[in-house]
């Protein structure tokens, strides 16, 4: 095991159940995430992407394997301590944002500080500033129903950032962008996110933003088929 | 380790803050959850209320007398007004026990008169002892207890004067008829009706007796005051095993009554009923809303989870939402109920009714329970989503 | 809580806030609405037990305060107006002193007729004691004569005749004489009735009748003329009910205070018990009433200083009394 990676996981297997019948979703996974890059996992749907992503960022358990983040073994805290970890360590960008509708911009781009206890004003404070980064500060009082896709994309960003963490994942970041807004989202995410001690994962079949990539993992059927700074020309 | 958990408090108290803006961001539902919670609170605290303050209506004539700590009657008596009469020596026989400190007689009997429309209004005629008056109610109305030292003196209870002279600004000075005998109301009582708010005459034992056309035995109950530091429980059970006849402490003679009426009404059944439908209409409104409202926030929960919300906290953000719709909704319902006390207790069929603490209280508890059942079954839907759900 | 002032939302502190309050004040009306059960001491003092007897074993009766003589109802021997009325009630009468007096007029007339009879019958005596006078000496002289040629035979029967009638005659108004004395007797016993006196030493109580009123024999109006009774001591009669009357410590003295005056209680002192048990005088007083239940009557002596004008019992007053109960006796029960 690497202990300098930011994330190891080994012999990572997950299975689903299927009515009578088990469907194994990852066969052995070994993989170490290197920090200060921006690693895409790619691959169709069905391909157990979005598992493996579950398992590396600690909110699936495996079946079978370990996962390391940063030199701990994650699924070895109980289920508060890992939830203390993720909030710690992770920073999320969902594909749907999943913004709290009734909380406006800096309220969401506040919530893991405000879910690590801090008070309200400060955090919003913080978050503002991060907002201010992400060039939308002026949006920071205004409810996510009432931002456009790539701003509600922005606090998102926001949201996965703002209490540091040393581990970003975004599930399909540009998914519901187009090409213009995606592109910029993920230059935005390469200039802020990508930094010393912090490895970005970025789940996506968004072939227009290959080129953004340090390092492609292609999975296919739960196995990795493909490991490097470019995509395979067959893809 | 203090720090820490205050930390935790802390945590907990945040995540509150958005917990409530979760709520109340979706106004529809948010309002439907108040509307169920304070229908339901209004529902079963109004009818419970009414049915306690009806049910107690057969212990009005007991609460009425606000000296007497036992009362002794005949051993068939039940109630107020349902009473064989005694002897009058039964009297002294109750004055001859020990730790009695006092004893003096009652009447209580029914007389039909005719009134000024020409209907016939039954009365119940209340005797109370001539020398001391002990057994009238505490206040009056209009005039004063000294009246009955005159002549020919009754007091009218104030339900009574609605129902026998409902356009008079005042009965005082009015001359009726009893058994014969000419009857002057010279005052009138401020008393809690009986169940069937029969008009109430009060006047003096003595003149209760020619009042009333009777047979021999007349005495329809003894009052008695306890001694100092002889509990009233065990002067009635002395009372009883030395003079044969039945002796209530006010409270359980109170609760004769109730029960009387409890034994030979539908009235709680109806009641039941009620509030059981109360309680049903709470569930079904708050119930089905809540859940509609977790499941619209499913998603929100799931990412709050993946960010790193233990469900500890989550159960306390849904204790917090359920508890603010609790709250502002119970105390809507008990501020509808209140009113709605207070703007009919003017109305002679509503006086005296007062809202006795308990039923807040249980009202609160069925607030607890409903919102308790289904804020149970929303979060388990919350705590059975995996936070992996959030990627797909 | 001022974190977003701007935000002043409704939802979230408009409508807390008015639930608080609304909380608040639904309270306060149901805290101050709650019906007012507390017991309270009598206004005007109830009878009660005498602290002696308060947590001992004890009888309580009702009774009536009377004379020591019990109430004596003056009647009148005779009919008539009544001419003089020489007591009010309240006054202390000594034994013999008259009360009143009825109209005598036509006794007196019956007195004087009787006078006159009389004198009328001595007139008779003196008449007839002359002529038989007259008569005994003409026999006498008649029988004197030796000669019976001198004095006819028919002569002597006339004379002895006349004396004979004149004896008869005396002897008439003898008895005429002590008829109308007679009659004048019982002229005068009227006259003695028509003045009514009182029987006994003791206090005017009632006085029923007025100067020119009619008072008869028969009892008119039911009620009695004059009332009168021993006030010094007053004793009262205290009825126990017959259930408790073997309790009662016979002999003791009673605690008692009148109606109404239930907080000036004084000691009696026993006098007697009935021997008979009596039904229970109702308050009523209806004569179609049927009674059962039967009283003891005990007789308890009131002190000198609960009586008398300015005292505190009077005859007719009703009283509470307690008595303390024979020991043990409410251990057998």
């Amino acid at each position: 095991m690497d202990h300098s990676a930011a994330i190891s996981t080994r012999g990572v297997t997950r299975d689903f159940p299927a009515g009578q019948d088990v469907i194994t979703v990852l066969h052995g996974i070994d993989l170490d995430i290197r920090a200060g890059e921006m690693t895409f996992l790619v691959g169709e749907s069905g391909s157990g992407k979005t598992t493996l992503i579950s398992i590396m960022c600690g909110i699936l358990w495996p079946t079978q394997g370990q996962v390391e983040i940063f030199g701990t073994d994650i699924y070895a805290l109980t289920d508060t301590e890992l939830v203390e970890f993720r909030l710690a360590n992770i920073g999320f960008i969902f594909q749907q944002y999943n913004l709290v509708p009734s909380i406006d911009a800096a309220a969401n781009a506040a919530v893991p500080l405000i879910a690590r206890g801090m008070a309200v004003q400060d955090a919003r404070a913080q978050a503002t500033e991060m907002l201010n980064a992400l060039n939308i500060a002026d949006q920071a009082d205004k409810l996510p129903s009432q931002l456009s896709g790539g701003q509600q994309q922005r606090v998102a960003i926001a949201r996965a950032l703002v209490h540091e963490p040393r581990l970003v994942v975004c599930d399909e970041p540009t998914a519901a962008l187009d090409a213009k807004s995606g592109r910029r989202v993920m230059d935005l995410l390469r200039d802020i996110a990508v930094a010393e001690d912090r490895s970005v994962i970025i789940v996506t079949h968004d072939n227009r933003i290959f080129d953004l990539a340090d390092r492609i993992l292609v999975l296919e059927d739960g196995r990795i088929t493909h490991d490097g700074k470019d995509m395979p020309e067959d893809h | 380790m203090g720090a820490s958990r205050q930390k935790c408090k802390k945590i907990g108290l945040v995540m509150i803050w958005i917990a409530i803006r979760m709520l109340t961001g979706d106004k529809t539902k948010f309002y439907g959850l108040l509307f169920g919670i304070a229908f339901s609170t209004l529902l079963i605290t109004q009818q419970l209320t009414i049915f306690v303050n009806l049910i107690e209506r057969g212990a009005s004539g007991v609460y009425n007398v606000a000296e007497a700590e036992v009362w002794v009657m005949d051993p068939v008596s039940r109630t107020t007004d349902i009473s064989y009469a005694m002897p009058s020596t039964a009297l002294e026989r109750v004055r001859g026990v020990p730790g009695v400190e006092w004893a003096v007689p009652h009447i209580r009997a029914n007389a039909a008169i005719r009134t000024d429309t020409g209907d016939l209004e039954q009365v119940a005629i209340i005797g109370v002892d001539d020398a001391t008056l002990i057994g009238l109610p505490r206040t009056m109305l209009e005039g004063d207890v000294s009246v009955l030292a005159r002549p020919d003196s009754v007091i009218i209870d104030d339900v009574g004067t609605t129902r026998m002279f409902p356009d008079q600004p005042t009965p005082v000075g009015e001359v009726l008829e009893l058994n014969d005998q000419r009857a002057v109301i010279r005052a009138m009582a401020d008393a809690i009706p009986s169940f069937t708010s029969t008009v109430v005459l009060y006047t003096r034992y003595s003149q209760a007796l020619r009042y009333v056309p009777g047979t021999r035995n007349r005495l329809s109950f003894v009052l008695v005051g306890a001694a100092d530091g002889i509990p009233p429980g065990e002067l009635a059970t002395r009372v009883t095993e030395q003079t044969g006849l039945r002796a209530r402490t006010r409270d359980e003679f109170a609760q004769d009554g109730v029960d009387f009426i409890i034994e030979n009404t539908g009235i709680p059944f109806n009641f039941g009923i009620t509030v059981l439908l109360g309680f049903i209409v709470g569930v079904a409104i708050v119930g089905l809303t809540f859940s509609l409202f977790i499941r619209d926030n499913i998603k929100q929960f799931g990412a709050l989870k993946a960010i790193g919300v233990t469900n500890a906290k989550i159960v306390r953000m849904v204790a917090a939402q359920a508890g603010m719709v609790g709250a502002i909704g119970y105390a809507l319902g008990l501020v509808g109920t209140a009113i709605f006390i207070w703007a009919f207790g003017g109305d002679p069929t509503f006086k005296g009714f007062y809202i006795p603490w308990q039923i807040p209280l249980f009202s609160l508890v069925a607030v607890f329970v409903i919102l308790g059942m289904t804020g149970f079954f929303a979060l388990r839907n919350v705590l059975r989503t995996e936070p992996a759900a959030v990627f797909r | 809580m001022a974190l977003f002032p701007e935000n002043l939302s409704f939802s979230r502190k408009i409508l807390p806030i008015l639930a608080v309050i609304g909380l608040i004040a639904a309270i306060a009306y149901i805290a101050f609405g709650l019906p007012d059960r507390q017991l309270e001491e009598p206004a005007e003092e109830p009878a009660r037990a005498p602290t002696a007897l308060a947590d001992i074993s004890r009888v309580a009766g009702a009774g009536i305060v009377e004379p020591s003589s019990e109430i004596i109802d003056i009647g009148s021997a005779l009919s008539g107006l009544v001419t003089g009325l020489r007591v009010q009630a309240g006054d202390r009468v000594e034994q013999g002193q008259v009360l009143f007096t009825v109209d005598d007029r036509a006794v007196r007339a019956q007195l004087r007729q009787a006078e006159a009879a009389i004198g009328e019958a001595r007139a008779a005596i003196a008449e007839a004691q002359s002529a038989a006078t007259t008569a005994a000496q003409q026999l006498a002289l008649y029988r004197n004569v030796e000669d019976p040629a001198a004095v006819s035979r028919a002569e002597v029967i006339r004379a002895e005749g006349e004396a004979a009638s004149a004896r008869s005659r005396l002897q008439l108004a003898r008895a005429r004489l002590q008829a109308a004395q007679a009659s004048a007797g019982t002229a005068r016993t009227e006259l003695g009735r028509l003045i009514v006196r009182a029987p006994i030493a003791g206090e005017i109580l009632a006085v029923n009748i007025r100067k020119g009123e009619y008072v008869s024999t028969m009892g008119g109006g039911g009620q009695p003329f004059i009332q009168m009774g021993q006030t010094q001591p007053l004793y009262v009669r205290v009825d126990i009910d017959e259930d408790e009357a073997g309790r009662v410590d016979l002999g003791a003295a009673a605690y008692i205070s009148p109606r109404g005056t239930a907080d000036r209680q004084v000691q009696a002192n026993f006098v007697r018990a009935e021997p008979q048990v009596v039904p229970k005088r109702s308050l009523t007083n209806n004569s179609q009433e049927r009674v059962d239940v039967r009283v003891l009557q005990v007789l308890y002596e009131l002190p000198e200083s609960a009586s008398g004008d300015n005292g505190l019992f009077r005859v007719g007053q009703q009283i509470d009394a307690f008595i303390p109960a024979r020991s043990g006796k409410t251990d057998e029960r």
